[in-house]
């Protein structure tokens, strides 16, 4: 991607404009995020169609691989504990498979990981948190206050509580759209500069002995990255679900 | 009506085929009921066995242990800086709009603190199998 220094770890992650849009003065212009994320979302949905179009009672390769997508977000949602959770789950299950698909494309070489950027991160958060207050005020009006006022307190230390409930609630997307961001980004930048010892070793003449050394370490840390990749579309899904549960539960 | 013509001539060489196998499927009737035997005995050992690890993982879903303890580690410390630093932006932001630099940062960095510990007492005393969250 980068001719002009292929060793700089963070140019992988630079935003390339592709082409430029801007309807009603708005700056839309479709870059490689924009690309990726639309390869994305293609993936999920032709995945997800294709696999359910069968409907074979024994399933094939791709019809099981959308089965266990189903059956995982399922069981994530029911592991966080709301009984009449299953009504978010059309959002939960495409926030997941979004963000996994993301995460593992990111991982296939010359790709751009949509995840590693934090305005995305931080919208999906967002989204999330968005959800949660829309709805915990449309179900439960001003009653939703009591997510913030934690039951059986004295009123003495009401102020004292009743600010850092707030502050703990407004931590939640910053620690969540951070998490994986951080994630994505250190995990790239590490497997980058891995790949950049092999290079620079294999070119520094005696030295080059020891490059297999950082490539095997590359070919270590790409399975743990590839780890990372689904544990943290993992993560993100189950928050949601915790938060989301919230929502509907605000009373503790 | 091309189409139509079309699946007329699909029809006669798929019902063939379909013949074909029922055809080769009575010939080895005996092998196939022990085919069958085999893989609902499979199938069998495969659930008892998945009742098992069932019934000592506390997370059904999730990766393995290692994954597992890595991924808490991580949200334990994201969870705790993000208060501190939502608690800090607060008391910045107030400070900047009312001018009192630096009272409402200092608190507010202490109410920051305050709401990580939480964060992190919450997610110490949640339940590994959900129940509330």
């Amino acid at each position: 991607m980068a001719e002009e220094n292929p060793m700089d770890p963070i140019h992988q992650f630079a935003i390339e404009p592709l082409f430029s849009l801007h309807p009603f003065g708005i700056d839309a212009t479709f870059t490689n995020a924009s690309l990726f994320m639309v390869i994305v979302a293609l993936t999920a949905a032709s995945v997800m169609l294709l696999g359910t179009s069968p409907r074979a009672l024994v399933p094939g390769r791709l019809q099981s691989v959308a089965e266990m997508a189903y059956e995982f977000v399922k069981a994530t949602i029911g592991m966080a504990g709301s009984h009449d959770g299953m009504r978010f789950f059309p959002f939960v299950f495409t926030l997941f498979l979004f963000v996994l698909l993301c995460n593992l494309i990111g991982l296939i070489p010359y790709t751009f990981t949509v995840t590693s950027q934090i305005a995305v991160t931080g919208a999906l958060a967002l989204l999330v948190i968005g959800i949660v207050v829309v709805y915990g005020f449309m179900h439960h009006g001003t009653k939703f206050f009591r997510l913030f006022v934690p039951s059986g307190v004295p009123v003495a230390l009401m102020p004292l509580l009743v600010p850092i409930e707030v502050i703990s609630f407004l931590s939640r997307p910053v620690s969540l759209s951070v998490r994986l961001f951080a994630n994505m980004l250190a995990g790239h930048i590490t497997l980058k500069v891995m790949g950049g010892f092999v290079v620079s070793l294999l070119g520094a003449g005696f030295f080059a002995v020891l490059a297999p050394l950082p490539f095997a370490m590359a070919v270590i840390l790409t399975a743990f990255e590839l780890l990372v990749a689904v544990l943290q579309a993992y993560v993100f899904a189950i928050l949601t679900c915790v938060y989301l549960n919230d929502a509907v539960h605000p009373g503790h | 009506m091309a189409r139509r013509g079309r699946q007329g001539e699909d029809r006669p060489g798929q019902r063939e085929w379909q013949s074909r196998e029922l055809g080769s499927l009575e010939t080895d009737d005996g092998a196939l009921s022990a085919r069958l035997k085999k893989l609902s005995d499979a199938l069998d050992a495969k659930r008892s066995a998945e009742e098992a690890s069932r019934r000592e993982g506390p997370l059904p879903g999730a990766a393995g242990s290692m994954g597992n303890v890595l991924s808490l580690a991580f949200r334990v410390l994201s969870e705790f800086v993000a208060a501190v630093v939502v608690g800090a932006a607060i008391g910045w932001g107030i400070d900047r709009l009312s001018g009192t630099t630096p009272w409402f940062l200092i608190v507010f960095l202490l109410f920051g603190a305050a709401a990580g510990f939480w964060n992190v007492y919450r997610i110490a005393t949640e339940k590994p199998g959900g129940g509330e969250g």
